[in-house]
């Protein structure tokens, strides 16, 4: 069953994200706050599990994967809920360790280095092939938008443009092992 | 589109499932043997890997920047 809302919601999300994830920010984030601190966490933290489940949100509804059974504030709600008491075991199985401060310190530093590294590839295409293919692979933006916004005559253009890009992509982490990812 | 472009763009659809039925085989099948196709569509992958790790830190930025708007 296709709901309308969730149809209108995608595409709300794909032709005005900021506006849409703003609305859908300002409501829901007060109430996913409200639960992380009744529950041990700060602002900070609340702030951390919403965004996460913000984005989890996004790419479900963008790319067809979800079906709402319910409001985007109780969704969001239920996704926190988890991320939250997630983080709460993880707290605890690392206070009831020895050495906690090693720990603690680790997971901050080492899994984001490889995640820095590989960014520099998309940095290194240069400020328009790094629009066209993150809209088009991530943000699940349509080639027509695409073509428009970056001022191609044709989608077709768009089209070859956004491979070529991809091209320069594959070519530049060619040397690299699927395996670096899995971290 | 060139012919290499016109591979890349095989592969995509390939991945996704989206070819006609005797394509998709058709490159199934010359995946067994060539190495060459298998690296290409080793490298094709791992860039969407990373055009998801970006596109990710993208709008978590975006976020950011609402939140501050929002409740800064």
């Amino acid at each position: 069953m296709v709901s309308t809302q969730r149809v209108s919601m995608k595409t709300a999300l794909l032709t005005d994200r900021e506006r849409t994830l703003e609305r859908i920010y300002a409501k829901a984030y007060p109430l996913v706050r409200h639960y992380v601190r009744e529950h041990g966490g700060t602002d900070d933290d609340a702030k951390d599990v919403f965004q996460e489940a913000l984005i989890t949100f996004y790419e479900k509804a963008v790319f067809d994967q979800l079906t709402l059974t319910s409001s985007v504030s109780t969704y969001l709600m239920g996704i926190g809920k988890n991320l939250w008491r997630q983080e709460l075991a993880k707290r605890s199985l690392q206070a009831s360790l020895p050495e906690t401060e090693e720990l603690v310190e680790e997971p901050d530093v080492d899994p984001d280095q490889p995640t820095v590294a590989l960014m520099t590839f998309v940095e290194q295409l240069g400020e328009t092939c790094q629009s066209i293919l993150v809209s088009f692979y991530y943000f699940g933006q349509r080639l027509e938008q695409i073509a428009t916004q970056h001022g191609y005559r044709s989608v077709r253009s768009a089209t070859v443009q956004k491979f070529k890009c991809l091209e320069r992509l594959r070519k530049a982490v060619s040397h690299l092992s699927i395996e670096q990812l899995k971290s | 589109m060139r012919p290499e472009l016109e591979e890349i763009q095989r592969l995509e659809e390939y991945l996704a499932g989206a070819l006609p039925e005797e394509q998709q085989l058709d490159v199934a099948v010359r995946l067994l043997w060539d190495q060459e196709l298998q690296r290409k569509l080793a490298g094709q992958k791992l860039a969407y890997k990373i055009l998801r790790l970006f596109g990710r830190r993208k709008l978590r930025t975006e976020l950011e920047t609402i939140h501050v708007r929002l409740f800064g």
